[in-house]
């Protein structure tokens, strides 16, 4: 009994023997399948390292910012959610009509830690310009000297109207520019003709003579014909999530405050996206030396060679203005004397220095970009919204009118993990009273505040459209008389001087949690105890809402992040392509070689078998040698593989080069981490690929006969 | 009387090559008793090879019955015609078909480790002996491919024999060597049939080889013509 056994271990010794002898005969072909084979699994054992490690960024990137664990949405809404926007824009949403309701409905389910009101928008946000903030300031002292008189020194006020004729005078030179390319008889001349002459007017001496005998009537005047000329500024748009701040907070540490503070609790404001500020907000020559800097830095482009780079800096060297218009005769002559002492030069012209400045080379870049930030950025208002300003957002409200908000903007919020990435980065948190606004949706809370304003302003009764009507417009212009008592709303209100403290005490104003609560929102984000428990929670709280007679449809974070997610899903199939191709390509090479091998050692196999051995010591034979080939050398390869995720991992990762590759790895770079999946599966790959690889030839070589043995070799 | 070594009544073996059929025997009946060192002798395509393959098991007759040791070969299973292969015949090619990766002492033990039923120690033993008795004692870790061709074709006498299988097959085994060391082979084939009394069955086309043997079969044709025993060569 013992000794059948034994026969057999003695058979299998001999066959491994034998088996380890061919392969080492046969060194080259052993070589060749065996490298195939190593490959394979350092691809496997590397790419999936990465890709797991991308997922797992991605993941806390994405939960940890805006997607929690599930999501919740109204079940009759004609998209998916889709936190990150849709293929086609923004995802059409029916309202969450009572949030609180929803929120004690869910947390009563088992697992559930947290419930998040959300409502995701667009919405344009007017940035005023630089013509409008020195505006601004020249009314607060006309302002000031109608209430408190006018001093016989004031040189503030000189200063601020010195400050708007040089802007006037600089937007003159270059609009004059314009009109020499330009045909001076086509209609476009003739449109523009008027406001020309404005312009004229307003660098004149005469009309400083004269201002202040009418000072508002000039305010109103550069106000109305000048300060549009200038073109930048206007709108951009903005992407917010309208939401409970301070539960927001603790839900999603992804979201940091890089700049500011967080929303105050249970009050109004906006933290506005880095990314976003970075983008649109951002001085634009500043902005263009900050992705120069970059381009140069991280991936190692010259400006000699690199045409994009090159429009960049005669885009900077072109487009001074923004810089000159910010800076008032004082500040201009303090960039003079910096600017000259920094570039070494005798210019007195700002214009000239500044170009001089941004005008730059791969010589001179690190210096000019010092120069820029250490220098001159402290006299600028880097950003056109900064900490503390309050911006006006307008979005077409559900019945199609338009609403405004003015929002208080409390700092700048960045995603941990998407910060460069355009989908998310871009992102705006907003408290969700101020979202309710915009979404004009009203809430009986609303309703009674809005009654409070009026009777406050003398108004009567008033139709929820005609308010809306109302809002056209509203907001910004604080000269103008107080509004008409037959049409108010909120909104028209803040417009208004006598609405001034409306404004402030609606900002100052706490909310408590249930005003927080109740209300409407688009989706809720659910963050659960245990995020392995999102499959089984899923179709609880789909029961648990509708018990409380609310229909919503579930999502997991992954499937509502959409696009952002569906990246990922890419991301692994490429890999596991990748993978499958390389291992169809080894059983083909590895079966070839083996029939090859087979072939050549028929005489030998014929003779085992005239000798005694059964085929099955053939077929085994075949078999050891192909796995232990796969074996040994997929050993190799994972150790290989193994070795390089840690050299990758000691030498700081993969760096990020693009904004791509930014948000895929979560942050600047990529350290992939060895999972024992990915070992494990591997190995299961190698060992299939040998298995099947060997399968033919290992028939094949069973098939030899004995007589093969008896032929001679001719 | 014990019962023969080999018995094959009416034994015929027709190969079908392409439309041809080529009658490799016809009407074959040949008896070889115990002990016998027995030539089997013809020209090339008188039909050597067939008749060694089926008294070999490696094949089976087209019609007519072979009996070896005892057992019928056509109602063998494949298996069981490979454990008879294993246990009761030894195989001496013209090629010597040694094992390429395996050292001699390997190759000379691989019948033992396939059978499975002797301790390694009984196996080093009983290969040393052999190896001792063939002359290549100092060889034993040698590769196939170190030795001349009389010394590998010694080697494959060693494992024909290391099992000690009452009949040893040999197709042409001097036909790949020089006359002298095909000389020294047969004598030693004889030797170990007299000492041991296995029995041989050896073709050849080489009168000087013949000689050695007990009796001569005839073959032509596919067919027996003769049979006779040598004076002075019975044991």
């Amino acid at each position: 009994m013992s000794g059948r056994a034994s026969s057999r271990v003695r058979q299998g010794k001999i066959l491994v023997e034998m088996a380890m002898r061919n392969l080492v005969a046969s060194r080259v072909r052993t070589l060749v399948v065996g490298g195939i084979v190593a490959l394979g699994v350092v691809v496997v054992v590397l790419g999936s390292s990465l890709l797991d490690s991308i997922d797992a960024g991605m993941t806390r990137s994405i939960q940890g910012s805006l997607g929690g664990h599930i999501q919740l949405y109204n079940a009759k809404s004609r998209d998916p959610l889709a936190l990150y926007g849709g293929t086609m824009g923004e995802s059409v949403l029916e309202p969450i009509e009572d949030f609180a309701k929803l929120k004690s409905a869910a947390l009563a389910v088992p697992g559930v830690k947290q419930v998040v009101p959300m409502g995701i928008d667009q919405a344009m946000v007017s940035m005023g310009n630089v013509f409008d903030v020195a505006l601004e300031r020249l009314r607060a002292d006309v302002r000031r000297r109608q209430e408190q008189g006018a001093p016989a020194e004031d040189p503030d006020y000189e200063a601020h109207k010195a400050h708007l004729r040089r802007m006037a005078t600089l937007l003159q030179q270059e609009l004059r520019q314009a009109r020499e390319i330009a045909d001076e008889t086509s209609g476009v001349y003739k449109d523009r003709k008027a406001d020309f002459d404005a312009l004229e007017q307003a660098v004149q001496g005469g009309f400083w003579d004269r201002f202040d005998e009418d000072p508002l009537g000039s305010l109103e005047f550069l106000e109305n014909r000048v300060a549009p000329l200038s073109l930048d500024g206007g709108f951009t748009f903005i992407r917010y999530v309208g939401t409970d701040p301070e539960a927001f907070q603790k839900a999603f540490p992804g979201a940091q405050v890089v700049e500011g503070t967080a929303i105050p609790p249970g009050q109004r404001g906006v933290l506005l996206g880095k990314l976003y500020a970075e983008e649109w907000l951002k001085l634009r020559a500043a902005r263009r030396l900050d992705k120069i800097k970059e381009a140069r830095e991280l991936h190692g482009r010259k400006i000699s060679k690199d045409e994009e780079l090159q429009r960049w800096v005669k885009e900077n060297t072109g487009q001074t203005r923004d810089i000159l218009l910010q800076l008032d005769p004082v500040r201009t002559r303090e960039a003079v004397r910096r600017l000259q002492e920094a570039l070494r030069s005798r210019e007195t012209d700002p214009a000239r220095l500044v170009a001089v400045l941004l005008d730059t080379d791969d010589a001179n870049f690190d210096e000019r970009y010092r120069i820029f930030y250490d220098r001159l950025a402290p006299l600028l208002q880097l950003y056109s919204v900064k900490v503390g300003d309050t911006i006006t957002i307008k979005a077409p409200s559900r019945s199609g009118y338009v609403n405004s908000v003015n929002v208080p903007v409390h700092g700048f919020v960045e995603f941990r993990g998407l910060e460069r990435s355009a989908l998310a980065g871009m992102m705006s948190v907003m408290d969700v009273h101020s979202w309710r606004d915009l979404y004009g949706y009203l809430t009986p809370e609303r309703a009674a505040e809005i009654r409070k304003l009026k009777e406050r302003a003398g108004a009567t009764s008033i139709a929820r459209e005609d308010a809306e009507a109302a809002l056209f417009g509203g907001g910004g212009d604080a000269a103008a008389p107080t509004a008409a008592p037959q049409a108010i709303d909120e909104s028209k209100l803040l417009g208004t001087m006598g609405a001034r403290q409306m404004r402030d005490e609606l900002f100052q104003r706490r909310y408590g949690q249930a005003e927080t609560d109740q209300g409407v929102a688009l989706n809720a984000a659910v963050i659960l105890e245990d995020p392995r428990r999102i499959a089984e929670t899923m179709p609880r709280l789909v029961e648990a809402a509708r018990q409380a007679g609310i229909e919503v449809k579930a999502m997991t974070w992954l499937e509502a992040s959409g696009i952002v997610g569906q990246s990922m899903r890419l991301l692994r199939m490429v890999l596991y392509l990748a993978v499958l191709i390389i291992f169809a390509v080894a059983l083909v090479i590895i079966n070839n070689a083996m029939v090859m091998a087979t072939l050549q050692r028929v005489k030998e196999i014929g003779t085992m078998r005239a000798i005694g051995a059964q085929r099955r010591f053939v077929l085994v034979l075949v078999v050891v040698e192909v796995v232990t080939t796969g074996l040994v050398f997929g050993g190799l390869g994972a150790g290989l593989g193994i070795l390089l995720v840690h050299v990758v991992g000691w030498t700081g990762g993969i760096a990020a080069t693009n904004d791509t590759m930014y948000f895929l790895f979560s942050g600047p770079a990529l350290i992939p981490r060895l999972g024992t999946a990915s070992l494990l599966s591997s190995v299961a790959i190698v060992f299939a690929v040998s298995i099947l690889s060997a399968l033919y030839p290992a028939v094949l070589a069973m098939r030899v006969t004995p007589i093969e043995a008896m032929q001679s070799d001719e | 009387m014990p019962e023969p070594i080999v018995e094959a009544r009416d034994v015929a073996k027709v190969y079908q090559l392409g439309k041809t059929e080529v009658h490799a025997l016809r009407h074959v009946d040949l008896v070889v008793e115990r002990g016998e060192f027995l030539s089997i002798a013809g020209p090339s395509g008188s039909g050597k090879t067939t008749l060694l393959n089926l008294i070999g098991g490696v094949d089976v007759p087209t019609s007519g019955t072979v009996w070896v040791d005892g057992e019928d070969t056509s109602k063998l299973t494949e298996r069981a015609l490979t454990r008879l292969r294993l246990d009761h015949i030894g195989f001496i090619f013209q090629t010597f078909n040694l094992v390429a990766v395996l050292t001699v002492f390997q190759n000379v033990e691989f019948p033992l480790l396939l059978q499975g039923r002797m301790t390694s120690e009984e196996r080093r033993r009983r290969v040393n002996e052999l190896l001792e008795s063939v002359g290549l004692a100092d060889h034993s870790r040698h590769r196939p491919s170190e030795l001349s061709g009389g010394q590998r074709q010694r080697v494959a006498v060693a494992r024909a024999l290391v099992a000690r299988p009452p009949l040893v097959l040999a197709d042409e085994p001097t036909a790949n060597l020089d006359s002298k060391t095909g000389g020294t082979i047969i004598d030693l084939m004889r030797e170990m049939n007299l000492r041991d009394g296995t029995t041989f069955i050896f073709s050849t086309h080489d009168p000087k080889v013949m000689a050695h043997a007990s009796a001569i079969v005839r073959l032509e044709d596919g067919r027996v013509v003769g049979r006779e025993a040598l004076q002075g060569a019975e044991a």
